[in-house]
């Protein structure tokens, strides 16, 4: 047996993340006495509709959230207890909600900080009803081997530990939270365990006191000594004492406070919980308690140290009398599975992984090119060239090798308006397009047409270097297979009216004692084919592939130069247009050649 | 539990129609003087001035003057401000005007488990401490609001005649009506005293409580809550509030000058029993700590710091019971760090540190704490095994 919680408790949770939290614990508690869960609903008017998954062994129990205690109790009739973890503000009607509700028998509120005035209400209300209202700055309840309510008992390993999967012959009473889990453990160490634990709370009006609890462990036969840990403050001790000493009981009262120290201190000073306030008279310190507590009978221990041995006699005492007999330890327990990191963690695991990464790790303090840390990156005098030479190509470059990306991406950066790419997120900005919609709806453009040229023109030369090509079989070979020479040729410039981009490059590259065999090859070719045709020369796109090819830079990267420089013009674009708050564009009817049949009658439908 | 100054306090009672003496508070003499041309009063009235600051025996202290006209109050207000009593200095001077009065009575509302209880009592001022009995009481259900009818049976119970008993039923009417509507614990005013102008009943002096916790639907508590213990918050402390304030669970301390057993316990109920071992093993408290409620680690370190740099410290005790949801590993490296910081800043010369914990990853976070060792800490840690507060005899025993 145990009290207020047993096999029979259905919860549901009004709040949000604290009460999600309670009920992973909860159900942790569930598996352990291999007990369905009993959090059937949450109350949560924000996310009403929707439902919480809580994993419950190896596997995943979905509870629904429902917008009113009424709703969720329509839902599922067997709710019988509500815990409330609604903030200091709003939690007084929560409570009320919950006390107010027919199926409801138990409210345990857990809230902290919620104003006495209201604590006071939702008691009075409580005690009209008939019914039980715990808190406000409960940790919770819970009953050895059936039912817990709340986070009491703490991880996993502590309910295994302080044997909270079976019932044991003492009941407990705390103001503290902390203190809670101490005593349960000590009742387990020296004794055979609990029956049921009790945070009330430790504000100065808990809506429930010592004595309702021990009335009720008093007709708790698995019940055979309760434990009270108090404190300084209010007189709830006082009416414990009173109670205990007004007959004889049943229950065997143990019992500590705190707040001793309070007569060595300055007046005035107030520690611990909300309640913890001496009356102004001096009644409700530690010591009038404490004497209280001893004048009624019941084992007051000097010290909190000295409760467990304390325990120990009180236990031994009844098992000689017969009143207990020692527990049966199960043969063998529930096991929390595992999270995948811990069993990896302890080598118990092989898990295959999704994605393989080469280039970068974020996992610690900072991000991690290749390895190398960013911020000794900054401080050691890298720029962004070097940041991308890492990520792009796994190495570190060259001071020169990053004064070419450098000049690449100055020299691309941007092309005015007119180009696909610009017009495209100009486009988008006037449609009134986020950033990097619109950037993106630029980028798109960049292809074998715009742009994207680099990759190709890089491939196309490396081919014929590295297959010792002569300009004329480069050419013969490039009819053949693949058409135009990508890198080769410019819509306005020639050989009159050259590009200066291309050659700030080519000079610049030229002047550096580096070896540019790609380089080299394409301008050979453009002598051939500007001979041909004025406007056939080495463009920019052209210019940089070879180059890049030529500093050692994959292939497949290249594009990458001109997509990385393009954006920076491409989000110049789109800031420029919001700048100006420029209207939506509509292209000119005088700019569309309409070759579309004239107007014409629909025919009858066939 | 939030101790309010008098000036504010006199404000609430004015609110809910309670008779107070008109008053000002200043900062400096020449606010002062400024008011004086502004309000007839200052002038014409006999004056009371004393510190408006959370000092306790204020008239021992001198720094309350009575029957003063203007020019000597302005004078006992330059007098006042900027005086050190202990670690207070007094930044604020409370001036009003002094009521001519016979007789002395006294009133109060206080918090009870039901509900709240008017006293009332026909003697006032220190009287009353000494003639207890003749306090008579109200008993009020919470929700409940008290009839004219009660509060005249307690008005003539108390000892109330004529058409006093009326005015003193009124007056305690009106305090009951500022006690709920303000969210006060304790509300006291002593003494009432009848003004001999008009025969109405005033509040003299006023002691105000408010639960801090409801302040959240007192949009006009625009005053700052005043310390409990006769003194200013230290800047640590303050610090530690501020810190308190913005987090997730909660750091608290206070300083006790001359200690030299620092406490850095977790847990409001097991800080206390470990300050009652300390006490009850002829230590010295440094100061009083505790966290709670799995507050992130930055929090926890800065509690850390507070603690590391307290004068004269001989062991610190990082106590704490077997915690529900509160991180050990988290927790643990917010103090870790905290030592750290303070031995770089050559703290913790020849302080030993005592460590006791349980709870979730308690393994983890122990042994993270023992490691410290190799880093040249004195410390000693244990677990769930040795009893709570065995680590406080541990610490006052050890040479």
């Amino acid at each position: 047996m145990s009290i207020l919680a047993n096999k029979d408790t259905y919860v549901v949770i009004q709040g949000g993340v604290a009460g999600v939290n309670a009920a992973r614990r909860m159900a942790e508690f569930c598996y352990l006495i291999k007990r369905s869960l009993n959090v059937l609903a949450f109350v949560y008017p924000p996310d009403a509709g929707k439902t919480h998954e809580i994993p419950y062994g190896s596997g995943l129990v979905a509870v629904p959230i429902y917008k009113t205690v009424a709703e969720a109790t329509k839902h599922h009739p067997q709710i019988n207890t509500s815990l409330v973890y609604i903030g200091a503000d709003r939690a007084m009607k929560g409570g009320m909600e919950a006390l107010d509700d027919t199926h409801i028998k138990v409210v345990s509120m857990i809230t902290e900080g919620v104003p006495e005035k209201d604590a006071k209400i939702l008691g009075a209300h409580a005690r009209k009803l008939g019914k039980v209202f715990n808190g406000p700055s409960s940790i919770g309840i819970v009953s050895a081997g059936s039912c817990r309510l709340g986070v009491i008992g703490g991880a996993f390993d502590n309910l295994v530990l302080s044997k909270l999967y079976r019932e044991g012959s003492f009941g407990v009473i705390t103001k503290s939270g902390g203190l809670s889990n101490e005593i349960i453990w000590i009742c387990s160490q020296f004794a055979d365990g609990i029956t049921t634990a009790i945070g009330i709370g430790g504000d100065a009006y808990p809506g429930t006191d010592y004595v309702s609890y021990l009335e009720m462990f008093e007709n708790d036969p698995q019940t055979k000594a309760v434990i009270i840990v108090g404190e300084m403050g209010g007189d709830l001790e006082e009416r414990a004492a009173e109670w205990y000493g007004a007959k004889k009981r049943r229950v065997k009262l143990m019992a500590v406070v705190s707040g001793f120290c309070q007569e060595s201190l300055p007046k005035g000073m107030k520690f611990g919980h909300a309640g913890a306030k001496e009356g102004l008279k001096g009644e409700g310190s530690a010591r009038s308690k404490s004497d209280a507590l001893k004048k009624s009978g019941a084992i007051v221990p000097a010290t909190f140290g000295a409760l467990g041995p304390a325990i120990k006699d009180v236990y031994q005492d009844m098992l000689k009398s017969g009143q207990v007999k020692e527990p049966v330890e199960p043969a063998s327990l529930p096991k929390l599975p595992k999270s995948i990191e811990a069993a990896m963690k302890a080598d118990e695991v092989v898990v295959t992984p999704l994605i393989r990464t080469t280039i970068s790790d974020d996992r610690g303090d900072e991000p991690c090119y290749d390895g190398y840390p960013a911020s000794e990156l900054i401080n050691k005098g890298y720029e962004i060239p070097h940041v991308v030479g890492l990520l792009w190509d796994k190495r570190l470059i060259s001071k020169q090798e990053a004064e070419i990306i450098k000049r690449i991406m100055m020299l691309s950066a941007d092309h005015g308006p007119c180009v696909s790419g610009a017009l495209g997120t100009i486009i988008a900005a006037c449609a009134g397009i986020g950033l990097s919609q619109s950037v993106a709806a630029g980028l798109i453009m960049i292809g074998p047409r715009f742009g994207g040229a680099v990759t190709d023109a890089g491939r196309f030369f490396k081919h014929a270097v590295d297959n010792k090509m002569t300009v004329d079989e480069f050419l013969t070979y490039m009819k053949k297979n693949h058409g135009p020479v990508p890198g080769i040729g410019h819509r306005v410039k020639s050989l009159r009216n050259p590009d200066k981009r291309v050659k700030e490059l080519v000079g610049y590259v030229k002047s550096l004692p580096i070896k540019t065999p790609c380089l080299d090859f394409a301008l050979q070719v453009e002598q051939v084919t500007a001979a041909k045709k004025d406007n056939l020369i080495l463009n920019v796109d052209g210019t940089m592939a070879a180059v890049l090819v030529d500093i050692g830079f994959p292939v497949d990267s290249l594009n990458g130069f001109f997509i990385l420089s393009r954006t920076i013009g491409l989000i110049g674009h789109w800031v420029d247009q919001k700048r100006q708050d420029s209207r939506l564009i509509r292209l000119f009817d005088y700019l569309v050649n309409y070759a579309a049949p004239k107007r014409r009658e629909v025919p009858p439908l066939k | 539990m939030a101790k309010v100054l008098e000036g504010p306090g006199m404000g609430l009672m004015k609110k809910w129609g309670i008779n107070v003496p008109n008053y000002v508070v200043v900062t400096s003499v020449d606010e002062l003087t400024k008011l004086g041309q502004a309000n007839e009063w200052l002038k014409k009235s006999k004056l009371v001035a004393k510190a408006h600051e959370a000092l306790g025996s204020r008239f021992k202290l001198g720094l309350v003057k009575v029957d003063l006209d203007f020019k000597a109050a302005e004078a006992a207000t330059k007098e006042m401000i900027g005086r050190q009593v202990g670690s207070i200095t007094v930044t604020q001077v409370i001036v009003s005007e002094m009521i001519a009065h016979k007789e002395e009575y006294y009133c109060a509302v206080k918090s009870t488990r039901e509900g709240s209880e008017i006293l009332v009592a026909n003697c006032g001022g220190i009287e009353v401490e000494s003639n207890w009995e003749r306090v008579k009481r109200l008993c009020l259900e919470i929700g409940q609001a008290p009839s004219a009818e009660a509060l005249e049976k307690l008005s003539k119970e108390a000892g109330f005649a004529g058409p006093l008993t009326k005015k003193m039923a009124e007056f305690a009417g009106k305090m009951f009506a500022c006690f709920d509507s303000e969210d006060a614990q304790y509300l006291e005013v002593n003494p009432v005293v009848t003004r001999a102008s008009d025969g109405e009943l005033v509040a003299l002096d006023a002691v105000t409580l408010l639960d801090g916790d409801a302040k959240f639907r007192h949009p006009d508590w625009n005053f700052a809550f005043a310390a409990e213990f006769g003194r200013a918050y230290s800047k640590q402390e303050e610090e530690v509030m501020a810190v308190d304030s913005k987090i997730k669970g909660s750091v608290k301390f206070i300083e006790i000058p001359g200690g030299d057993t620092a406490m850095l316990p977790a847990g409001g109920g097991a800080s206390v029993y470990y300050s009652d071992a300390v006490v009850a093993r002829g230590g010295k408290l440094a100061n009083y700590a505790e966290y709670s409620g799995d507050p992130p680690d930055w929090a926890v370190e800065v509690l850390t710091e507070k603690v590391c740099s307290l004068p004269g410290i001989k062991n610190i005790i990082v106590g704490g019971a077997i915690a529900n949801f509160t991180d050990v590993v988290k927790t643990f490296g917010g103090i870790i760090n905290g030592f750290r910081k303070a031995k770089a800043e050559g703290k913790l010369k020849g302080v030993k540190i005592w460590v006791r914990r349980g709870g979730p990853r308690e393994k983890e976070g122990l042994d993270a704490m023992r490691a410290l060792k190799d880093e040249g800490f004195d410390i000693s840690v244990f677990d769930r095994n040795t009893p709570l507060t065995d680590i406080v005899d541990k610490a006052l025993q050890a040479k």
